[in-house]
């Protein structure tokens, strides 16, 4: 073993332990193992620590990524049994040495009886104690010695067998791609009814679904149903017609305080019907889009994005303000926001909101595939490829440009009034940078200018952290992360937009003399 | 013989720097006029002039007897001015189909109402921009190629495709900036012979800057020549090719004096 894989060996060996002892630092080393219990099926209450076999796995878990990684390193292919093993040994060595010396350290500082959590939050006695296995610092640190060790020589096997057994998955990938594509399972594939078989199915499930999942349940989808209309609008800016905005709150704000300020007994008395306050959220979200937008056409990039983040900021601190205060109630918000009412009678369980929800979801969906579809989504793309060229080409830029802020904008406005009308409140809070932030993350991580993408994206990034409740503390890490994780190995996204096959071909011509065709052809 | 387009005396200024300076061009309809120059003689930005991307700093472009120095690039567009890019640009992650189709915009009636309602109107309309962009398609010899990324296309495709979508809105004068750049002599002639086609054919006029000699004194039927972007020198091929003043803006001064004695030598 020549002294560059060592030291490759090495290096991966230190940064999984930077990894370890950065998940300790920040009190993930309770966390994840509880979560490692969760998918056991143990449900723990908040605030009990989970057992030390989870931690076993968790850090086991990352030991074999350590050893599997430190195998793949050493360059050989195919690996090579003894130095991929040795690569694991030194790697599994190296990171259980600085992580030995950090519970040592950890330990010891703890035991002197200094609180930690006066520097880290998360690092609580308890947590310590957690990590050394209850037991005192020095056996402690030996324990992940000796894990990380035998974890990484694991590790490393895996990645040698995984890798001498790949040729024999790739043949029984092919037995299984054969058999789909000769079975019943292949036909069914080509057949063109299936795509409606498959939206009925669909369709039938968001019918049920809400009836029998619970409130619980419907709250988080509503949540996740009304992030998708905030995607599909700020998509339509954003991915589109390539325009950076990042105030979308702004208009989610302006749809959900038009549409509370009209239906709400405070303080205006207007008690509008919940159906024309909708229209009046959307419409005015729309013009409200159209006027931001006429003194920003020129803006591109980086100008438009810093312009478009204060617009957003200033909506925010407007209604808060007490200049405003008698229009729209300040800091304390609206309350007692009407729900929709048919045909005079109430219809806000959160059932039927789930419903209406869904209603929109599938409204807009459809609006902005027919737009992404026609001469408007070809201008748009064009405009986000080169705006100058498009312009030169005979695109009516400042015309689509503002057409796409208007859409956006009203669908904004539709969700922040259904925002609204759900919460029956909404206050200044609701309308922080962070939801424009949290719409522009997962159209990003979706897929720019993809509808699927977008409704793929408000599922792992909303739908998940509320599953996962107890990943709370660590939902700006984990989307950080997610981020620059997906920007390195995915960068158009989950699911990204794909363009349409569109050009008109003549049927194949059956050649009966091909000899003739070749001397007569080359005349194009 | 009517003039499609007049430039008056006009001039581009870049800080300290005129770029085009009291340029006057005329081009009657139908021919194809060549702007030639050393690098950095203010070709592409007269071009930019004439298209909308720059806005003179004076003098005037009259275009089919009206005055569109200051218009919007979109509108000169429209009215029936297009160019091609002397470093190509396409839309790169569209489908070269859907390229030429960007290229029709102008003269697409139905608006984003209709297209959200998908009426007949629309649909016909939406279908008969489909057809006509895959005959320009054809028309440029990349049939088959319509469904390709644009950016995945060949160079020479790709400039082709780009003649393509200049030609969607049915242009009267087609700008065309150096077309046959980085092409191998084969690609070159396959280029002037198109774009003789495209003139013969459709009745487009031309103006072209070009680098190549051999394609400009073949296809030109007059030829301007530019140099620190003033207009040193105007005429038939033949006469440029003798002038003494192009000869020195492009070989350096006395570098006529040496051609006529190389010449009479020849003679003798």
């Amino acid at each position: 073993m020549s002294t560059s894989s060592f030291k490759k060996s090495a290096n991966s060996g230190l940064t999984f332990a930077i990894i370890v002892i950065f998940l300790a630092l920040i009190g993930f080393t309770i966390t994840g193992p509880s979560l490692v219990q969760k998918i056991w099926g143990d449900t723990l209450s908040a605030g009990t620590i989970p057992s030390y076999l989870a931690l076993v796995v968790f850090l086991g878990f990352i030991g074999i990524w350590n050893g599997w990684k430190a195998a793949g390193q050493t360059g050989e292919s195919p690996l090579h049994l003894k130095s991929a093993i040795f690569a694991g040994l030194v790697a599994g060595l190296v990171a259980g040495l600085i992580v030995m010396l950090y519970a040592f350290i950890v330990g010891s500082i703890s035991a002197r009886g200094i609180d930690l959590r006066v520097y880290l939050s998360l690092l609580s006695p308890e947590s310590i104690v957690y990590f050394v296995f209850g037991k005192s610092t020095l056996i402690g640190g030996l324990i992940h010695l000796g894990l990380s060790i035998a974890s990484a020589i694991l590790g490393a096997f895996l990645a040698v067998s995984a890798d001498r057994s790949g040729e024999r998955i790739s043949k029984w990938k092919n037995l299984v791609n054969n058999w789909t594509k000769n079975s019943w399972l292949g036909s069914l594939k080509k057949n063109v009814y299936l795509n409606y078989v498959l939206v009925g199915v669909v369709l039938l499930l968001l019918v049920l679904m809400p009836r029998t999942w619970g409130s619980y349940w419907n709250y988080i989808m509503g949540t996740v149903g009304i992030y998708i209309l905030l995607g599909i609008g700020l998509n339509i800016i954003v991915g589109f017609s390539g325009q950076l905005v990042l105030g979308y709150v702004a208009f989610f704000a302006i749809g959900a305080y038009s549409f509370a300020l009209i239906t709400a007994p405070e303080p205006h008395h207007v008690e509008l019907n919940f159906w024309l306050a909708l229209l009046v959220a959307i419409i005015a979200s729309a013009i409200s889009g159209v006027l931001i937008g006429l003194p920003i056409m020129r803006l591109r990039g980086d100008y438009l994005a810093i312009v478009t983040l204060g617009f957003g900021e200033i909506i925010r601190i407007l209604i808060k303000s007490d200049w405003l205060r008698g229009i729209t109630l300040g800091p304390r918000g609206v309350r007692n926001i009407a729900g929709p009412t048919l045909f005079g009678k109430s219809f806000s369980s959160d059932v039927d909101f789930m419903y209406l929800i869904i209603l929109a979801v599938i409204l807009s969906i459809f609006l902005a595939r027919r737009w992404q579809e026609s001469h408007v989504g070809r201008a748009w793309l064009a405009i986000s490829q080169d705006e100058t060229v498009a312009q030169a080409t005979g695109v009516d830029t400042y015309k689509y440009k503002l057409l796409a802020l208007a859409i956006g904008a009203a669908f904004a406005g539709l969700g922040g009034a259904l925002f609204a009308s759900r919460n029956q409140f909404t206050g200044p809070e609701d309308h922080a940078l962070m939801v424009s932030i949290n719409v522009l993350c997962l159209v990003i991580v979706g897929g720019m200018g993809s509808i699927p993408g977008v409704i793929l994206g408000a599922f792992t990034l909303k739908g998940l952290p509320e599953i996962l409740r107890e990943l709370e503390n660590y939902r700006l890490l984990v989307f950080g992360a997610l981020l620059v994780v997906m920007m390195i190995i995915r960068p158009e996204g989950l699911w990204p937009a794909r363009r349409p096959n569109l050009e008109v071909k003549p049927p194949p011509k059956i050649e009966e003399k091909p000899i003739d065709a070749v001397s007569q052809g080359g005349d194009v | 013989m009517t003039v499609l387009l007049e430039t008056r005396r006009v001039t581009k200024i870049f800080g300290g720097l005129i770029a085009v300076n009291k340029v006057d061009i005329v081009v009657p309809e139908g021919k194809i006029a060549s702007i030639i120059g050393p690098n950095g003689a203010g070709k592409t930005t007269l071009f930019n002039c004439i298209s909308g991307l720059y806005k003179p700093e004076f003098g005037e472009v009259i275009f089919n007897g009206k005055p569109i120095h200051g218009m919007i690039t979109d509108k000169i567009a429209a009215l029936g001015i297009s160019r091609t890019y002397q470093n190509i640009r396409l839309f790169k992650s569209m489908t070269a189909v859907e390229n030429i189709m960007v290229g029709f915009e102008p003269r697409i009636k139905q608006g984003w109402f209709s297209a959200m309602l998908k009426t007949p109107a629309y649909r016909n309309e939406e279908k008969h921009v489909i057809n006509e962009a895959s005959k320009l398609l054809k028309y440029v010899g990349l049939q088959g190629f319509g469904d390709q990324l644009a950016t995945n296309l060949p160079y020479g495709a790709q400039r082709r495709l780009e003649i393509a979508r200049a030609l969607g809105n049915s242009p009267k004068l087609l700008l065309l900036d150096e077309p046959t750049a980085g092409m191998n002599p084969q690609e070159t002639d396959e280029m002037k012979d198109f774009i003789r086609l495209v003139r013969g054919e459709l009745g487009i006029t031309i103006i072209l800057i070009e680098h190549d000699m051999r394609v400009v004194m073949d296809i030109s039927d007059q030829i301007s020549v530019l140099d620190y972007g003033q207009k040193i020198a105007e005429g038939t091929p033949k006469e440029i090719q003798s002038n003494p003043r192009v000869i020195e803006a492009y070989l350096g001064p006395g570098a006529a004096a040496l051609s006529e004695k190389y010449r009479r030598e020849k003679v003798q």
